[in-house]
Protein backbone atom coordinates (compact mmCIF):
# COMPACT_ATOMS: atom_id res chain seq x y z
CA UNK A 1 0.00 0.00 0.00
CA UNK A 2 2.84 3.09 1.05
CA UNK A 3 4.68 1.67 -2.52
CA UNK A 4 1.40 2.34 -4.25
CA UNK A 5 0.83 6.03 -2.84
CA UNK A 6 4.73 6.45 -3.02
CA UNK A 7 3.78 6.29 -7.19
CA UNK A 8 0.61 8.13 -7.17
CA UNK A 9 0.92 12.00 -8.80
CA UNK A 10 0.10 14.55 -6.47
CA UNK A 11 -0.73 17.86 -7.80
CA UNK A 12 0.00 19.32 -4.63
CA UNK A 13 3.36 17.84 -4.78
CA UNK A 14 3.75 18.78 -8.28
CA UNK A 15 3.50 22.59 -7.42
CA UNK A 16 5.54 22.57 -4.29
CA UNK A 17 8.59 20.66 -6.76
CA UNK A 18 7.75 23.70 -9.54
CA UNK A 19 8.21 26.29 -7.12
CA UNK A 20 11.57 25.14 -5.86
CA UNK A 21 12.78 24.84 -9.10
CA UNK A 22 11.69 27.87 -9.84
CA UNK A 23 13.95 29.31 -6.52
CA UNK A 24 16.85 26.71 -8.05
CA UNK A 25 16.53 28.56 -11.66
CA UNK A 26 16.31 31.99 -10.13
CA UNK A 27 20.15 30.54 -8.67
CA UNK A 28 20.94 29.36 -11.71
CA UNK A 29 20.00 32.97 -14.05
CA UNK A 30 21.92 35.37 -11.07
CA UNK A 31 24.83 32.70 -11.76
CA UNK A 32 24.41 33.04 -15.61
CA UNK A 33 24.38 36.91 -15.51
CA UNK A 34 26.19 38.10 -13.09
CA UNK A 35 28.84 35.89 -15.24
CA UNK A 36 27.93 37.13 -18.69
CA UNK A 37 27.81 40.66 -17.47
CA UNK A 38 30.91 41.16 -15.92
CA UNK A 39 33.07 38.33 -17.76
CA UNK A 40 32.44 40.22 -21.49
CA UNK A 41 33.57 44.14 -20.78
CA UNK A 42 36.25 41.89 -18.37
CA UNK A 43 37.64 39.67 -21.46
CA UNK A 44 37.76 42.73 -23.48
CA UNK A 45 40.49 44.09 -21.20
CA UNK A 46 42.30 40.87 -21.04
CA UNK A 47 42.08 40.86 -25.15
CA UNK A 48 43.30 44.43 -25.41
CA UNK A 49 46.18 43.53 -22.84
CA UNK A 50 47.12 40.56 -24.70
CA UNK A 51 47.36 42.49 -27.81
CA UNK A 52 49.20 45.61 -26.23
CA UNK A 53 53.06 46.26 -26.96
CA UNK A 54 53.72 45.73 -22.93
CA UNK A 55 55.55 42.73 -23.38
CA UNK A 56 54.86 41.91 -19.72
CA UNK A 57 51.46 42.66 -19.50
CA UNK A 58 51.08 40.68 -22.63
CA UNK A 59 52.81 37.51 -21.29
CA UNK A 60 51.18 37.89 -18.03
CA UNK A 61 47.46 37.68 -19.66
CA UNK A 62 48.82 34.67 -21.82
CA UNK A 63 49.79 33.06 -19.01
CA UNK A 64 46.75 34.03 -17.20
CA UNK A 65 44.07 32.60 -20.28
CA UNK A 66 46.34 29.33 -20.00
CA UNK A 67 45.90 28.25 -16.76
CA UNK A 68 42.02 29.24 -16.70
CA UNK A 69 41.54 27.02 -20.32
CA UNK A 70 43.82 24.82 -19.21
CA UNK A 71 42.05 23.24 -16.36
CA UNK A 72 38.66 22.26 -15.42
CA UNK A 73 36.34 25.13 -13.97
CA UNK A 74 35.23 22.26 -11.28
CA UNK A 75 38.67 22.45 -10.18
CA UNK A 76 38.46 26.30 -10.03
CA UNK A 77 35.19 25.97 -8.16
CA UNK A 78 36.84 23.72 -5.83
CA UNK A 79 39.82 25.84 -5.28
CA UNK A 80 38.46 29.24 -4.87
CA UNK A 81 35.76 27.79 -2.92
CA UNK A 82 37.51 24.75 -0.87
CA UNK A 83 40.89 25.35 -1.32
CA UNK A 84 41.44 29.22 -0.53
CA UNK A 85 41.19 29.12 3.20
CA UNK A 86 43.87 26.89 3.51
CA UNK A 87 46.74 29.40 1.71
CA UNK A 88 48.97 30.39 4.62
CA UNK A 89 48.18 34.17 5.75
CA UNK A 90 45.88 35.23 2.92
CA UNK A 91 42.97 32.57 2.91
CA UNK A 92 40.24 33.65 2.70
CA UNK A 93 36.71 31.99 3.05
CA UNK A 94 34.30 32.52 0.39
CA UNK A 95 30.46 32.38 1.23
CA UNK A 96 29.41 29.37 -2.21
CA UNK A 97 27.55 32.20 -4.53
CA UNK A 98 30.69 34.75 -3.99
CA UNK A 99 32.93 31.49 -4.81
CA UNK A 100 30.60 30.54 -8.03
CA UNK A 101 30.64 34.09 -9.09
CA UNK A 102 34.35 34.69 -8.72
CA UNK A 103 35.15 31.07 -10.70
CA UNK A 104 33.23 31.66 -13.36
CA UNK A 105 33.75 35.25 -14.30
CA UNK A 106 37.64 34.51 -14.11
CA UNK A 107 37.17 31.62 -16.53
CA UNK A 108 34.40 33.14 -18.88
CA UNK A 109 36.82 36.06 -19.17
CA UNK A 110 39.86 33.95 -20.17
CA UNK A 111 37.45 32.38 -23.03
CA UNK A 112 36.18 35.56 -24.18
CA UNK A 113 39.62 37.38 -23.57
CA UNK A 114 41.05 34.84 -26.98
CA UNK A 115 37.72 35.20 -29.07
CA UNK A 116 37.85 39.35 -28.49
CA UNK A 117 41.44 38.90 -29.63
CA UNK A 118 41.14 36.68 -32.42
CA UNK A 119 38.13 39.21 -33.46
CA UNK A 120 40.22 42.16 -33.32
CA UNK A 121 43.35 40.79 -34.97
CA UNK A 122 41.36 39.31 -37.92
CA UNK A 123 40.53 42.90 -38.91
CA UNK A 124 42.02 44.23 -41.58
CA UNK A 125 45.13 46.33 -41.00
CA UNK A 126 43.95 48.91 -43.48
CA UNK A 127 41.52 50.06 -41.59
CA UNK A 128 44.21 51.13 -39.06
CA UNK A 129 46.31 52.97 -41.60
CA UNK A 130 43.51 54.93 -42.81
CA UNK A 131 42.66 55.39 -39.26
CA UNK A 132 45.82 56.72 -38.65
CA UNK A 133 46.17 58.98 -41.62
CA UNK A 134 42.88 60.75 -40.48
CA UNK A 135 44.52 61.31 -37.43
CA UNK A 136 42.80 59.04 -35.00
CA UNK A 137 44.59 57.78 -32.08
CA UNK A 138 44.97 54.38 -31.19
CA UNK A 139 42.01 54.24 -28.91
CA UNK A 140 40.07 56.19 -31.05
CA UNK A 141 40.66 53.83 -33.86
CA UNK A 142 39.80 51.08 -31.07
CA UNK A 143 36.78 52.34 -29.77
CA UNK A 144 35.10 54.19 -33.09
CA UNK A 145 36.57 52.19 -36.00
CA UNK A 146 37.95 48.21 -34.86
CA UNK A 147 36.00 47.31 -32.22
CA UNK A 148 32.46 48.00 -33.76
CA UNK A 149 33.54 45.80 -36.45
CA UNK A 150 34.78 42.99 -34.00
CA UNK A 151 31.59 42.97 -32.40
CA UNK A 152 29.94 41.72 -35.69
CA UNK A 153 32.50 39.07 -36.09
CA UNK A 154 32.63 37.67 -32.65
CA UNK A 155 28.85 37.14 -32.49
CA UNK A 156 28.41 33.46 -33.12
CA UNK A 157 31.73 32.36 -31.16
CA UNK A 158 30.21 34.73 -28.36
CA UNK A 159 26.94 33.25 -28.24
CA UNK A 160 28.80 29.73 -28.66
CA UNK A 161 30.12 30.67 -25.25
CA UNK A 162 27.20 31.99 -23.90
CA UNK A 163 25.14 29.22 -24.45
CA UNK A 164 27.71 26.43 -22.88
CA UNK A 165 27.43 28.47 -20.25
CA UNK A 166 23.93 28.09 -19.19
CA UNK A 167 24.79 24.59 -18.88
CA UNK A 168 28.11 25.25 -16.80
CA UNK A 169 25.74 26.99 -14.15
CA UNK A 170 24.85 23.22 -13.21
CA UNK A 171 28.49 22.79 -11.76
CA UNK A 172 28.14 24.69 -9.22
CA UNK A 173 25.91 21.74 -7.65
CA UNK A 174 29.47 20.57 -6.65
CA UNK A 175 30.14 23.03 -4.18
CA UNK A 176 26.52 22.46 -2.46
CA UNK A 177 24.27 25.50 -4.30
CA UNK A 178 21.21 24.87 -4.31
CA UNK A 179 20.68 25.55 -8.81
CA UNK A 180 18.45 23.99 -11.08
CA UNK A 181 19.56 20.71 -11.09
CA UNK A 182 20.23 20.72 -7.59
CA UNK A 183 16.95 21.15 -7.33
CA UNK A 184 16.11 18.49 -9.36
CA UNK A 185 18.18 15.88 -8.20
CA UNK A 186 16.66 16.47 -4.42
CA UNK A 187 13.21 15.62 -5.60
CA UNK A 188 13.96 12.86 -8.16
CA UNK A 189 16.11 11.12 -4.91
CA UNK A 190 13.02 12.05 -2.40
CA UNK A 191 10.50 11.30 -4.23
CA UNK A 192 11.74 8.47 -6.93
CA UNK A 193 10.68 10.05 -9.91
CA UNK A 194 12.12 11.32 -13.14
CA UNK A 195 10.49 13.67 -14.22
CA UNK A 196 12.28 16.57 -12.35
CA UNK A 197 14.98 15.65 -14.71
CA UNK A 198 12.52 16.32 -17.32
CA UNK A 199 11.23 19.34 -16.11
CA UNK A 200 14.92 21.05 -15.74
CA UNK A 201 16.16 20.13 -19.08
CA UNK A 202 12.96 22.20 -20.49
CA UNK A 203 13.96 24.97 -18.03
CA UNK A 204 17.72 24.75 -19.76
CA UNK A 205 16.30 24.27 -22.87
CA UNK A 206 13.89 27.60 -22.79
CA UNK A 207 16.83 29.42 -21.52
CA UNK A 208 19.07 28.40 -24.88
CA UNK A 209 16.45 28.98 -26.89
CA UNK A 210 15.97 32.39 -26.15
CA UNK A 211 19.41 33.06 -26.02
CA UNK A 212 20.05 31.48 -29.29
CA UNK A 213 16.95 33.57 -30.87
CA UNK A 214 18.41 37.13 -28.68
CA UNK A 215 21.85 35.75 -30.83
CA UNK A 216 20.31 35.60 -34.20
CA UNK A 217 18.33 39.11 -33.75
CA UNK A 218 21.85 40.65 -32.99
CA UNK A 219 23.69 39.02 -35.91
CA UNK A 220 20.93 40.04 -37.69
CA UNK A 221 21.15 43.91 -36.62
CA UNK A 222 25.14 44.62 -36.83
CA UNK A 223 25.08 43.18 -40.44
CA UNK A 224 23.32 45.89 -42.00
CA UNK A 225 26.21 47.27 -43.40
CA UNK A 226 27.34 43.85 -44.61
CA UNK B 1 58.66 77.12 -48.64
CA UNK B 2 58.71 73.04 -49.97
CA UNK B 3 55.74 71.28 -49.04
CA UNK B 4 57.30 67.85 -48.84
CA UNK B 5 61.18 67.45 -48.62
CA UNK B 6 62.45 64.10 -47.62
CA UNK B 7 66.34 63.37 -48.62
CA UNK B 8 68.03 60.28 -48.39
CA UNK B 9 65.27 57.93 -47.34
CA UNK B 10 66.77 54.62 -46.53
CA UNK B 11 64.10 52.16 -45.04
CA UNK B 12 64.99 48.63 -44.97
CA UNK B 13 62.27 45.44 -44.07
CA UNK B 14 64.74 43.14 -42.16
CA UNK B 15 67.64 42.81 -44.60
CA UNK B 16 66.07 43.69 -47.42
CA UNK B 17 66.83 47.30 -48.30
CA UNK B 18 63.63 48.89 -50.39
CA UNK B 19 64.81 52.34 -50.50
CA UNK B 20 68.24 53.02 -50.50
CA UNK B 21 68.35 56.73 -50.49
CA UNK B 22 65.73 58.50 -51.94
CA UNK B 23 65.67 62.62 -52.19
CA UNK B 24 62.37 64.29 -53.53
CA UNK B 25 61.00 68.11 -53.19
CA UNK B 26 57.80 68.90 -53.77
CA UNK B 27 56.49 72.27 -53.78
CA UNK B 28 52.98 73.83 -53.34
CA UNK B 29 50.67 73.41 -55.88
CA UNK B 30 52.60 70.45 -57.64
CA UNK B 31 51.43 67.16 -59.09
CA UNK B 32 54.07 64.06 -58.65
CA UNK B 33 53.45 60.82 -60.37
CA UNK B 34 55.86 58.54 -59.05
CA UNK B 35 56.05 55.58 -61.67
CA UNK B 36 57.34 52.25 -61.76
CA UNK B 37 57.57 48.18 -61.55
CA UNK B 38 56.14 46.45 -58.82
CA UNK B 39 58.54 46.44 -55.69
CA UNK B 40 60.57 49.65 -56.57
CA UNK B 41 59.66 50.82 -53.31
CA UNK B 42 57.06 53.53 -54.48
CA UNK B 43 54.22 52.53 -52.31
CA UNK B 44 56.67 52.30 -49.47
CA UNK B 45 58.22 55.97 -50.14
CA UNK B 46 54.66 57.49 -50.23
CA UNK B 47 53.73 55.87 -47.04
CA UNK B 48 57.12 56.79 -45.23
CA UNK B 49 55.87 60.58 -46.00
CA UNK B 50 52.72 60.24 -43.89
CA UNK B 51 54.17 57.90 -41.13
CA UNK B 52 53.01 54.68 -41.82
CA UNK B 53 56.38 53.46 -42.21
CA UNK B 54 59.18 53.75 -40.13
CA UNK B 55 62.13 54.76 -42.28
CA UNK B 56 65.82 53.70 -41.14
CA UNK B 57 67.95 56.87 -42.24
CA UNK B 58 67.07 59.99 -44.11
CA UNK B 59 65.00 63.22 -43.06
CA UNK B 60 61.46 64.10 -44.24
CA UNK B 61 60.29 67.78 -43.83
CA UNK B 62 56.51 68.95 -44.13
CA UNK B 63 55.63 72.92 -45.00
CA UNK B 64 59.08 73.58 -42.79
CA UNK B 65 58.53 71.13 -39.95
CA UNK B 66 60.88 68.20 -39.91
CA UNK B 67 59.32 65.24 -39.00
CA UNK B 68 62.42 63.42 -38.92
CA UNK B 69 66.52 63.71 -39.67
CA UNK B 70 69.75 61.85 -39.30
CA UNK B 71 71.40 61.64 -36.10
CA UNK B 72 75.53 61.53 -36.16
CA UNK B 73 75.40 57.93 -36.31
CA UNK B 74 73.33 57.72 -39.57
CA UNK B 75 69.84 56.87 -37.87
CA UNK B 76 66.37 58.26 -38.05
CA UNK B 77 65.14 60.30 -35.05
CA UNK B 78 61.89 61.13 -35.34
CA UNK B 79 60.16 64.23 -33.37
CA UNK B 80 57.95 63.55 -30.50
CA UNK B 81 54.65 61.86 -31.10
CA UNK B 82 52.36 64.57 -30.83
CA UNK B 83 54.84 66.78 -33.77
CA UNK B 84 54.66 63.95 -35.83
CA UNK B 85 50.22 63.48 -35.27
CA UNK B 86 50.26 67.69 -36.21
CA UNK B 87 52.53 67.24 -39.04
CA UNK B 88 50.77 64.60 -40.69
CA UNK B 89 47.19 65.98 -40.03
CA UNK B 90 48.25 68.42 -42.99
CA UNK B 91 48.76 65.15 -45.20
CA UNK B 92 45.73 63.31 -46.78
CA UNK B 93 46.08 59.41 -47.85
CA UNK B 94 43.98 57.55 -50.30
CA UNK B 95 45.03 53.49 -50.63
CA UNK B 96 44.54 51.05 -53.39
CA UNK B 97 41.78 49.05 -51.34
CA UNK B 98 40.12 52.27 -50.49
CA UNK B 99 39.92 51.27 -46.67
CA UNK B 100 36.72 52.77 -46.43
CA UNK B 101 35.39 51.97 -42.81
CA UNK B 102 32.18 48.97 -43.59
CA UNK B 103 30.48 49.59 -39.99
CA UNK B 104 29.98 53.83 -41.51
CA UNK B 105 27.91 55.46 -44.50
CA UNK B 106 29.54 57.03 -46.96
CA UNK B 107 29.12 60.44 -44.87
CA UNK B 108 29.59 58.85 -41.73
CA UNK B 109 32.73 57.99 -42.93
CA UNK B 110 33.84 61.25 -44.49
CA UNK B 111 32.57 63.06 -41.08
CA UNK B 112 34.37 60.78 -38.96
CA UNK B 113 37.51 62.31 -38.44
CA UNK B 114 36.59 65.59 -38.84
CA UNK B 115 34.40 65.42 -35.84
CA UNK B 116 36.65 62.71 -33.62
CA UNK B 117 40.29 64.53 -34.33
CA UNK B 118 39.44 68.36 -34.64
CA UNK B 119 36.37 68.76 -33.08
CA UNK B 120 34.06 69.61 -35.43
CA UNK B 121 30.64 69.95 -34.41
CA UNK B 122 28.38 67.48 -36.26
CA UNK B 123 26.25 69.29 -38.47
CA UNK B 124 28.80 71.68 -39.69
CA UNK B 125 30.94 68.30 -40.37
CA UNK B 126 28.01 67.07 -42.50
CA UNK B 127 27.64 70.42 -44.69
CA UNK B 128 31.13 69.60 -45.64
CA UNK B 129 30.79 66.09 -46.74
CA UNK B 130 28.25 66.76 -48.30
CA UNK B 131 29.40 69.46 -50.35
CA UNK B 132 32.41 66.76 -50.64
CA UNK B 133 30.22 64.06 -51.86
CA UNK B 134 28.95 66.68 -54.20
CA UNK B 135 32.13 67.44 -55.72
CA UNK B 136 33.18 63.38 -55.77
CA UNK B 137 29.60 63.48 -57.70
CA UNK B 138 27.88 61.30 -54.65
CA UNK B 139 25.22 63.01 -53.23
CA UNK B 140 22.59 60.27 -53.94
CA UNK B 141 25.06 57.37 -52.11
CA UNK B 142 25.79 58.96 -49.15
CA UNK B 143 23.64 56.58 -46.77
CA UNK B 144 25.21 53.72 -48.39
CA UNK B 145 27.64 51.58 -46.85
CA UNK B 146 30.56 50.70 -48.59
CA UNK B 147 29.37 47.50 -49.49
CA UNK B 148 26.70 48.90 -51.73
CA UNK B 149 29.05 51.04 -53.71
CA UNK B 150 31.14 50.21 -56.76
CA UNK B 151 35.00 50.34 -56.67
CA UNK B 152 35.03 53.36 -58.18
CA UNK B 153 32.64 54.85 -55.97
CA UNK B 154 34.33 53.66 -52.99
CA UNK B 155 37.24 55.30 -53.50
CA UNK B 156 35.41 58.56 -54.59
CA UNK B 157 33.88 57.95 -50.83
CA UNK B 158 37.54 57.44 -49.93
CA UNK B 159 39.46 60.84 -52.00
CA UNK B 160 36.22 63.04 -50.21
CA UNK B 161 37.15 61.43 -46.97
CA UNK B 162 40.63 62.75 -47.03
CA UNK B 163 39.71 66.50 -48.07
CA UNK B 164 37.23 66.16 -45.02
CA UNK B 165 40.03 67.47 -43.48
CA UNK B 166 41.25 70.20 -45.70
CA UNK B 167 45.07 69.04 -46.04
CA UNK B 168 47.43 70.53 -47.62
CA UNK B 169 49.23 67.26 -49.39
CA UNK B 170 47.31 64.13 -51.04
CA UNK B 171 48.99 61.09 -51.22
CA UNK B 172 47.39 58.28 -53.50
CA UNK B 173 49.12 55.42 -53.39
CA UNK B 174 47.79 53.66 -56.72
CA UNK B 175 44.63 54.90 -56.59
CA UNK B 176 42.98 52.83 -59.29
CA UNK B 177 44.97 49.15 -59.33
CA UNK B 178 41.95 47.90 -57.69
CA UNK B 179 39.15 48.97 -60.11
CA UNK B 180 37.67 47.45 -62.89
CA UNK B 181 38.99 49.47 -66.28
CA UNK B 182 35.82 50.62 -67.09
CA UNK B 183 35.94 52.80 -63.05
CA UNK B 184 39.37 54.15 -63.06
CA UNK B 185 38.30 57.16 -65.76
CA UNK B 186 35.70 58.09 -62.84
CA UNK B 187 38.57 58.21 -60.07
CA UNK B 188 41.01 59.22 -62.35
CA UNK B 189 38.42 62.79 -63.20
CA UNK B 190 38.37 63.56 -59.54
CA UNK B 191 42.09 63.65 -59.07
CA UNK B 192 42.56 65.49 -62.22
CA UNK B 193 39.48 68.22 -60.58
CA UNK B 194 42.09 68.27 -57.12
CA UNK B 195 44.92 69.04 -59.47
CA UNK B 196 43.46 72.15 -61.34
CA UNK B 197 42.58 73.60 -57.60
CA UNK B 198 46.30 73.47 -56.96
CA UNK B 199 46.02 70.82 -55.00
CA UNK B 200 49.81 69.34 -53.75
CA UNK B 201 49.77 65.73 -54.39
CA UNK B 202 52.17 62.93 -55.06
CA UNK B 203 50.25 59.90 -56.95
CA UNK B 204 51.96 56.57 -57.05
CA UNK B 205 50.36 54.85 -59.92
CA UNK B 206 50.44 52.83 -63.18
CA UNK B 207 47.89 54.79 -65.18
CA UNK B 208 50.65 55.86 -68.00
CA UNK B 209 48.08 58.05 -70.04
CA UNK B 210 46.88 59.55 -66.63
CA UNK B 211 50.34 60.52 -65.32
CA UNK B 212 51.72 62.20 -68.69
CA UNK B 213 47.94 64.19 -68.42
CA UNK B 214 48.45 65.16 -64.54
CA UNK B 215 51.80 65.55 -63.30
CA UNK B 216 54.17 67.85 -63.24
CA UNK B 217 57.05 65.81 -62.90
CA UNK B 218 57.42 62.69 -62.75
CA UNK B 219 59.74 60.40 -60.97
CA UNK B 220 60.63 56.70 -62.48
CA UNK B 221 61.64 54.10 -59.81
CA UNK B 222 63.51 51.19 -59.79
CA UNK B 223 65.19 48.64 -57.07
CA UNK B 224 64.24 51.42 -54.32
CA UNK B 225 65.83 54.27 -56.35
CA UNK B 226 64.91 57.27 -58.51
CA UNK B 227 66.45 56.62 -61.92
CA UNK B 228 65.04 59.67 -63.33
CA UNK B 229 62.99 62.38 -62.71
CA UNK B 230 61.40 65.49 -65.04
CA UNK B 231 58.32 66.34 -67.25
CA UNK B 232 56.10 64.22 -68.50
CA UNK B 233 58.11 64.98 -71.89
CA UNK B 234 60.99 64.32 -70.37
CA UNK B 235 59.96 60.72 -69.48
CA UNK B 236 57.58 59.42 -71.49
CA UNK B 237 58.94 61.10 -74.85
CA UNK B 238 62.61 60.89 -74.42
CA UNK B 239 63.87 59.08 -71.55
CA UNK B 240 67.55 58.87 -70.47
CA UNK B 241 67.95 56.10 -68.67
CA UNK B 242 68.20 52.72 -70.39
CA UNK B 243 66.17 51.46 -67.62
CA UNK B 244 63.43 53.56 -68.19
CA UNK B 245 63.01 52.97 -71.13
CA UNK B 246 62.77 49.61 -70.89
CA UNK B 247 60.09 50.01 -68.42
CA UNK B 248 57.94 52.13 -70.78
CA UNK B 249 58.51 49.71 -73.55
CA UNK B 250 57.61 47.08 -71.28
CA UNK B 251 53.95 48.99 -70.13
CA UNK B 252 53.07 51.00 -73.31
CA UNK B 253 53.50 48.60 -75.87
Amino acid sequence: MANYISFTFSMESFFKLLGSMFQGLGTTLSIFFVTAILSLPLGLLLALARISKFKALSIFVGVYIWVLRGTPLLLQLFFVFYGLPYIPYVGVTLDRMTAAYISFVLNYAAYFAEIFRAGIQSIDKGQYEASKALGLTYWQTMRRIILPQTIRRVLPPVSNEIITLVKDTALVYSIGVSELLKVARNAVYRDAVTYPFAIAAVFYLVMTYVLTKLFNWLEKRYSVYE
Amino acid sequence: MSMIVAENIVKRFGNLEVLSGISMTVEKGEVIAIIGPSGSGKSTFLRCLNHLEIIDSGSITIEGRTMVQSDRDGGARYVPDSQIKAICKKIGMVFQNFNLFPHKTALENIIEAPIIVNKMKKQDAIKIAESLLEKVGLSDKKDNYPSQLSGGQKQRVAIARALAMAPDIMLFDEPTSALDPELTGEVLKVIKDLAEEDMTMVIVTHEMGFAKEVADRVIFMDGGRIIEEGSPDEIFVKPKQERTRAFLDKVLS
